[in-house]
């Protein structure tokens, strides 16, 4: 699906919605176009996140990244990583960033 | 009331709260670390048995104008509908079983044995109930938009025909529940995107369009002559399940003693405090095994609140550990027998069907006597509500 309007989780200035991230993360939409997600499910997020195997962008389908990765706020060092399944992990109080993050549990 | 309200009438301090959610957070982790081939054997036997039960009850209607099959047939047939919906078709679209790779079993392509779309469900309960619980102009579980159910919300002469509302409510539930998400008081108000209301409409019609022919065409016809005793077993069947399934969904917020919450700091509450939320504001019941697998493992409504992508059949386990958790912190947890806490949530629909002033209200006593603490006064929090109940008065006196 092409992206013709904003990308559903990403606001205005490129930044994450937190609302919208929960709304992905709990129906089960694709960040980008925000229809259900498909199998496998898909994260983009920067060689930390991949190594640390938390992800601040909501999941998507394998095929909305590559409109997602060609906006102009599209981080380059952005890496995919495809799963079956995902954590949705809220924000303690002590975290530094109060951001949620998602966990593949079943990386493909 | 509020959330911050709450921690204060549960006497835990931010650091208690933390810590609790720290608790809830290990038994999280113990859970998804050990889940493995006996957690996808359980849902794959419910799998098999569900579609033999659903073989077994269409072919036994086949000869349904014998009265025996006509009651076995209807027999399997309902139990195999609530098998599916609650225990599998429930859990799997919450993603329970996602970690298993299953090109079936798996939240983003399982459709239910019911008139709602997989997706509609999706969006209203596993984002709209679960992320909102019982935050009353949210979270449209409450009442369904149909019900007063909470004495907060404000009554309306409409309110007295409830005993008739929920009755139909009850026989129609798969009817209700396809409708839960097009969100009709939005459309009342001109409030919902005609696209957006168009397209769901659309798959609506198609899924009840699906569901009437299958069960009211295609296997009666497949009985031949005994069409009609086919036609009023699935019937009977589907009333059967939608009875079933409307209990235990009521009976998972509305008995005495699950909280509602009347303001909208949700937005930022930490992991603690949602926990603190769902624990307050959903109610267990008590059965047999088999009672909970048929409730869709919703008799640990307050486990799925918690937890509701970790797979069901830990919940029993995970029980153990909330509710030491809950008596160590002496908070509520609100469980006891299914009759009794149908009979409750009952009570409280005809009693909203009246004005509060003709009424009096059931919220038991807090588990403790409430005890000052140095916390915020009510200066500084100046939305906080005054018509919530015993709770609330007695911490203000």
């Amino acid at each position: 699906m092409s992206v013709t309007v904003l990308p559903f989780a990403w606001g205005a200035d490129g930044a994450l919605v937190k609302a919208r991230v929960t709304q992905c993360a709990l129906s089960r939409i694709c960040g980008v176009c925000s229809r259900p997600l498909g199998r496998p499910v898909a994260f983009v997020g920067t060689p930390q996140e991949v190594g640390r195997n938390a992800f601040h962008a909501p999941p998507l389908h394998a095929g909305c990244v590559a409109d997602l990765k060609a906006l102009p706020y599209a981080d380059p060092t952005w890496e995919v990583v495809t799963t079956a399944g995902f954590e949705y992990v809220r924000p303690n109080r002590e975290d530094v960033d109060p951001r949620p993050t998602f966990e593949p549990n079943s990386l493909l | 009331m509020a959330i911050a309200d709450v921690k204060e009438y549960t006497h835990l301090s931010t650091e208690e709260v933390e810590q609790l959610g720290r608790e809830l957070d290990a038994i999280r982790t113990e859970i998804e670390e050990s889940r493995g081939a006996n957690d996808a054997a359980y849902i794959n036997k419910m799998i098999r048995i569900q579609r033999g039960l659903a073989f077994a009850g269409r072919v036994t209607l086949f000869a349904s104008n014998k009265k025996p099959a006509w009651a076995a047939g209807a027999a399997m047939l309902g139990a195999a509908k609530i098998l599916e919906n609650m225990e599998i078709g429930h859990n799997v679209m919450h993603g329970q079983w996602d970690w298993m790779n299953d090109p079936e079993i798996h939240s983003s392509n399982w459709e239910w044995d019911t008139a709602q779309p997989a997706e509609q469900w999706k969006h209203s309960h596993n984002y709209v109930h679960h992320q909102f619980t019982n935050v009353l102009g949210h979270d449209n579980d409450i009442g369904y938009g149909v019900l007063r159910m909470a004495r907060e919300q404000k009554w309306h002469p409409v309110n007295l025909g409830q005993p008739v509302y929920n009755a139909l409510l009850a026989g129609l539930f798969q009817w209700g529940v396809s409708l839960h998400d097009l969100d009709l008081e939005a459309i009342r108000k001109g409030k919902k995107d005609p696209k957006e209301m168009k397209r769901q409409l659309k798959q609506i019609v198609k899924k009840g369009r699906n569901q009437i022919l299958k069960d009211y065409v295609v296997y009666p016809a497949l009985s031949g002559k005994n069409w009609k005793t086919t036609l009023t077993a699935n019937a009977t069947a589907n009333v059967t399940r939608n009875l079933w399934s409307y209990m235990i969904i009521f009976c998972g917020h509305f008995p005495d003693g699950a909280l509602h919450f009347t303001e909208e700091e949700i937005e930022d509450e930490t992991r603690a405090e949602w926990y603190l939320r769902q624990m307050l504001g959903s109610a267990n019941f008590e059965g047999s095994r088999l009672t909970h697998v048929m409730a869709g493992s919703l008799g640990y409504q307050i486990e799925h609140h918690l937890f509701p992508d970790l797979p069901s059949n830990r919940y029993p386990e995970i029980a153990v550990k909330v509710r030491a958790l809950c008596e160590k912190y002496d908070i509520p947890y609100t469980t006891g027998p299914l009759y009794r806490q149908y009979g409750q949530t009952l009570r409280t629909i005809m009693k909203l069907s009246l004005p509060n002033g003709m009424t009096s209200d059931d919220s038991p006593e807090p588990p403790s006597p409430p005890v000052e603490r140095g916390r915020k006064s009510d200066a500084e929090r100046p939305t906080r509500r005054q018509e919530t109940g015993a709770y609330m008065r007695k911490a203000a006196s």
